[in-house]
């Protein structure tokens, strides 16, 4: 049986204009990665085909310990509160090597 | 009639195809990175296309070109502010992100109206390609700083008439930079003035050998791009609904008050040919869907794009393609003579 750590994924769907707000703000935090999937899908703003530039998505996923969580989310009410549309949501996950996401990204 | 005539070229009909498909809910669709693809291919063949050109042609009316590139750039915005906030079904914020489309101008518009003036062997001038790398901008600049002022409008109204300039005018600040920067680097700016660049520096004898790639397919290439197109707008066009009648009536009208003002100055100021002044009239009209989304993405998130969208993409760009260049055409034709 192996031994399983649980750590925070937090996952966000919003626009690919703000890729490296997103970024800027998971390596403030000291995420140890990330990683960007391209997504379509509809919503609040519409049709998002993810055929053109103007309506590609994106979803921005990184595995966090959960004393940092906070600092992440923050920043992300932060870019909620400026009125972009960000799709936020958190969920309970289990790791294999925990040392892993405790290194910050430099 | 011959105006209908004259719009069976293949470009326009596969943008009806593309309509169609989507109308019928065919489930045709291209791979995910060829539209993109095309815009680049067909971004780099026009610059390189009118450097040539414009490497044979007046410094001077090339500088003037410019200089009303940036006017229009910078006034068709406000007028589209100040229309949409009097029709008082957009708030201000909407109404700054969706001018700043209308002032910048759409690439696939100005192409079909090339393989318009082409298909009735009308000639043109190089200049209106210049107007074209050059109005990606201003409308950016100007869909910005009419964001700040409505931000501050609406937080004076908020705050019982007490400005809270400070905030605002820092925000202004932080943002100018980074706007600035996106709206002069911006993709489709960089390849434009990067390939008329090259195309205007480069030996003929070098020129010639890319005329198979940059003038032989470049219609084809149109064709499928604009198939595409009609697919997007297509999508775009069951948002309708969202968007209502009178801001879809906008998206009818400002075209024309572009194309208006861009026909003024194709000829009464730049003095160009009918050519030039319909590719001017369509500057002018058209409405941007590549350059200025992404910006007011970044730089006014309160607006909702599907409104910005739609009337871009799904309104505007049809409209032009099928009523607005003959339209401009025969009025560039009228006014010439």
């Amino acid at each position: 049986m192996h031994n399983l750590t649980q750590e925070k994924l937090i996952t966000i769907i919003t626009t690919d204009v703000l890729e490296d707000q997103l970024i800027a703000k998971a390596k403030k935090c000291g995420v140890s990665g990330y990683t960007i999937q391209r997504a379509r899908g509809g919503g609040s703003s519409g049709i998002q085909s993810g055929m053109l530039d103007i309506d590609t998505n994106i979803t921005f996923s990184v595995v966090i310990p959960s004393d940092r969580l906070d600092n992440l989310l923050d920043g992300l009410q932060e870019l909620i509160n400026r009125r972009y549309h960000l799709t936020v949501y958190v969920s309970d996950v289990s790791v294999l090597r925990p040392d892993k996401f405790t290194v910050p990204l430099t | 009639m011959s105006a209908l005539s004259n719009l069976l070229i293949p470009a326009v009909l596969f943008f009806g195809l593309g309509f169609l498909a989507r109308l019928i809910k065919s489930d045709l669709r291209f791979p995910q990175d060829m539209a993109k693809m095309m815009s680049i291919y067909l971004l780099m063949a026009i610059g390189l296309h009118g450097g040539f050109e414009l490497g044979k042609s007046e410094l001077g009316l090339a500088f003037n070109s410019v200089l009303w590139a940036i006017i229009l750039g910078f006034t068709l915005p406000m007028l589209g502010y100040a229309l949409l906030l009097f029709t008082g079904k957009v708030d201000r914020m909407n109404a700054a992100a969706i001018a700043a489309h209308y002032g910048s101008v759409s690439a696939g518009t100005f192409l079909t109206a090339i393989a318009y003036l082409d298909n009735i062997g009308v000639e043109y001038e190089s200049y209106p390609l210049i107007m074209l790398a050059v109005m990606e901008s201003p409308a950016i600049i100007v869909g910005l700083l009419l964001a700040s002022w409505s931000r501050q409008k609406i937080a004076k109204v908020s705050n019982g008439g007490q400005a809270i300039q400070d905030k605002d005018d820092r925000s202004l600040k932080e943002k100018i930079g980074p706007l600035l920067h996106e709206a002069l680097t911006n993709g489709s700016v960089v390849i434009l003035i990067g390939s008329m660049t090259i195309g205007a520096i480069s030996s003929h004898k070098a020129m010639e050998k890319l005329f198979p790639f940059i003038d032989e397919i470049f219609m084809g290439v149109l064709c499928l791009f604009l198939f595409e197109m009609g697919m997007e707008a297509g999508r775009r066009i069951k948002e309708f609904k969202k968007v209502g009648t009178v801001l879809a009536v906008f998206g009818l009208t400002m075209p024309l008050f572009g194309g208006a003002a861009g026909i003024i100055v194709g000829h009464w100021i730049l003095g160009l040919s009918v050519g030039g002044i319909t590719l001017v009239g369509v500057l002018g009209a058209s409405a941007s869907y590549i350059a200025v989304p992404p910006a007011m993405r970044l730089a006014v998130p309160e607006a909702n794009p599907s409104f910005y969208l739609t009337l871009a993409l799904g309104i505007t760009f049809p409209f032009n393609v099928v009523v607005g260049i003959p339209l401009y055409h025969y009025v560039a034709t009228v006014v010439s003579t």
